[in-house]
């Protein structure tokens, strides 16, 4: 009787919190899903059906549109590029300095690991005025390479900090073999620590790529040339606040979205690997 | 940080590890290493310093200034930036609402990461469903949440409400200087409170079972657990999401873009808004400069404060 009982108390309880948590999920996936379903409607829908009703048949017009007005063509291989590029740049700086940082063990390592760490509590937003004044200065406005450079710059630290977090998953015993037969520092790394360093690489390169592909301060203030802008900067052109017609700029988001969310869905293991660091070491 | 304090203890046993070694080894190829590790650390040393610490000494020069951004001198002024800062109601109604978007941010974001976070480690089903669906809109770019919060209050929300024969009118929370904050607020937290509870999920995962199962045993109830097991195993967690979430909020830019534009009147207008107002717009790079250099010393001193308070209850913990 008396196990029955609190059995019953037992899974009474868990039904809250499973009806709380269903109700918190709705509420949280409710401005996607109406964005989605915004996205399919007709200007003459939007006034007159009910909001929340399916549009009447899946107009795609909007994506056509929006396609266009983003100049997709163009916009989406730039990301892809800048993103593309700055990430490996990234994963072969922030691998090759976390490592030496950890291996060689002079004070001027020890200086350095903290000189690149205070940019995680430095975010370039609060600098941006002197860093596109600098990038001015070495010609770097309007260039493929000059945003590249400076993604690669501000993304620096975190990078340094994740990677330095992982390296004591690579065993010394190894490096130290390797060194006994001949191979130099260079190879030792290359050859060696990096194909273990993979997966924290892979974590690496995914969280970064999060941040360049949704950047918006710096591409536009260093992108005013129409052939070298990004989605996140193009897309800004549709959203005024006044304009009636914002389905095209709905569509225009979900093609944002797209392949970010796809990237993330598909590489959810590594990404939260990445997040949670030093959540759970200490 | 707290990762490079260990690391550094850590360190120092290899230190004094390999110092014997070296006794042993010849001393030149010992100096010839050391100068292979500097090369590997040149590059990022390089870029680094060019793109974000030449900027803080060039944004501290420039704030001395009455620079414009055009001219080819740059008239040196002293303080006299700094001083007209502090009179400015302009600074002081941004940093004002910066400090109150931060402020909440935090009380908020930390609240409901956290309570999600343990909902989810309790066992309930789907967890894998639920955790992606809290977690999608961080996927989304600040600059496309402000606008999505902008159609839902202006149009989504009202359409909605009127359909059910109700007044969308309150709902228009970007429109007035009263609710701008609370709007912005919603979409924030909306926004994150998916990521912070990510952290919180892993920490919690990271407490080992055993603890509870002893402080059960010592005839602890749910909520003396929470207090004397959970939450001090979770420190670590605690100093990521503060400090995280004030550096965040502290920097609020984008979000209000494409949403608000700093409106209505100066109500939702940030202290890098204003900066960039100021600077791009308004052509005072030495004002702008000096407000950055401000901004930056609210975030260092903010994170110092909080790293030192936090990490001395992770030690009492």
């Amino acid at each position: 009787m008396d196990t029955t009982e609190r059995q019953e108390k037992f899974t009474w309880k868990k039904g809250v919190v499973q009806l709380l948590m269903t109700v918190v999920a709705m509420i949280f996936i409710f401005p996607v899903l109406i964005i989605l379903n915004y996205s399919f409607k007709t200007k003459k829908e939007l006034y007159l059906s009910n909001p929340l009703s399916f549009p009447t048949s899946f107009q795609i017009g909007n994506y056509q549109k929006a396609f266009k007005k983003l100049d997709m063509l163009r916009t989406y291989p730039n990301t892809i590029l800048y993103t593309f590029l700055s990430v490996v740049v990234l994963a072969l700086l922030c691998g090759v300095t976390a490592w030496a940082i950890a291996r060689c063990h002079h004070k001027i390592f020890k200086f350095l690991y903290i000189y690149f760490i205070v940019g995680i509590l430095l975010p370039y937003q609060a600098l941006f005025l002197s860093i596109f004044i600098v990038g001015n200065k070495l010609g770097f406005v309007n260039t493929r390479h000059g945003i590249i450079f400076m993604y690669v710059a501000t993304g620096i630290s975190f990078g340094i900090f994740l990677m330095n977090s992982f390296m004591s998953t690579v065993p010394v015993e190894l490096e130290e073999a390797a060194k006994i037969d001949g191979c130099s520092i260079f190879q030792i790394y290359f050859m060696v620590v990096m194909p273990l360093l993979k997966p924290a690489l892979a974590t690496l390169v995914i969280m970064q790529a999060f941040q360049i592909w949704n950047d918006f301060l710096m591409a536009n203030l260093y992108l005013s040339d129409k052939g070298l802008k990004t989605l996140t900067v193009s897309i800004q052109s549709l959203f005024s606040a006044q304009s009636s017609d914002y389905t095209t700029a709905i569509a225009a988001i979900v093609l944002s979205v797209v392949p970010i969310a796809a990237l993330f869905l598909s590489l959810q293991k590594y990404f939260i690997k990445g997040m949670t660091v030093g959540a759970v070491k200490g | 940080m707290e990762i490079a304090v260990i690391k550094g203890k850590k360190k120092d046993n290899n230190f004094i590890k390999t110092r014997e070694v070296s006794i042993v080894k010849k001393g030149s190829a010992q100096k010839k290493e050391f100068y292979q590790y500097l090369t590997l650390v040149l590059p990022a040393f390089v870029i680094f310093t060019i793109g974000l610490i030449i900027p803080i000494f060039l944004a501290f020069r420039y704030s001395l200034t009455s620079w414009n951004g055009l001219t080819k001198e740059k008239v040196f002024v002293g303080l006299d930036n700094y001083i007209k800062m502090l009179s400015d109601p302009y600074v002081r109604s941004a940093w004002w609402f910066t400090i109150r978007f931060t402020f909440w941010n935090v009380l908020i974001q930390n609240f409901f990461a956290l309570l999600f976070a343990v909902i989810l480690d309790s066992g309930v089903r789907g967890k894998k469903i639920y955790r992606t669906i809290l977690f999608i809109p961080c996927l989304i770019s600040p600059l496309v949440t402000g606008f999505i919060w902008l159609r839902m209050y202006s149009n989504i929300l009202p359409a909605i409400l009127e359909f059910f024969g109700l007044s969308g009118s309150f709902i228009k929370l970007f429109g007035d200087q009263k609710t701008v904050l609370s709007g912005l607020l919603i979409a924030n937290n909306w926004q994150w409170i998916g990521y912070w509870m990510l952290i919180y999920l892993a920490g919690l995962q990271s407490v080992p079972a055993d603890l509870y199962e002893a402080a059960k045993i010592d005839g602890a109830n749910w909520i003396q657990r929470f207090r004397n097991v959970t939450i001090p195993m979770l420190a670590p967690s605690f100093t990521i999401c503060i400090v995280g979430i004030t550096t965040g909020s502290l920097k609020v830019y984008d979000l209000m873009v494409s949403s608000t534009q700093g409106g209505p009147g100066r109500a939702s207008t940030s202290i890098i808004y204003l900066i960039y107002d100021s600077a791009i717009n308004g052509r005072q790079y030495g004002y702008g400069s000096a407000l950055s250099i401000s901004l930056i010393f609210a975030l260092l001193i903010v994170a110092v404060i909080q790293v030192a308070v936090l990490k001395k209850r992770e030690v009492q913990a």
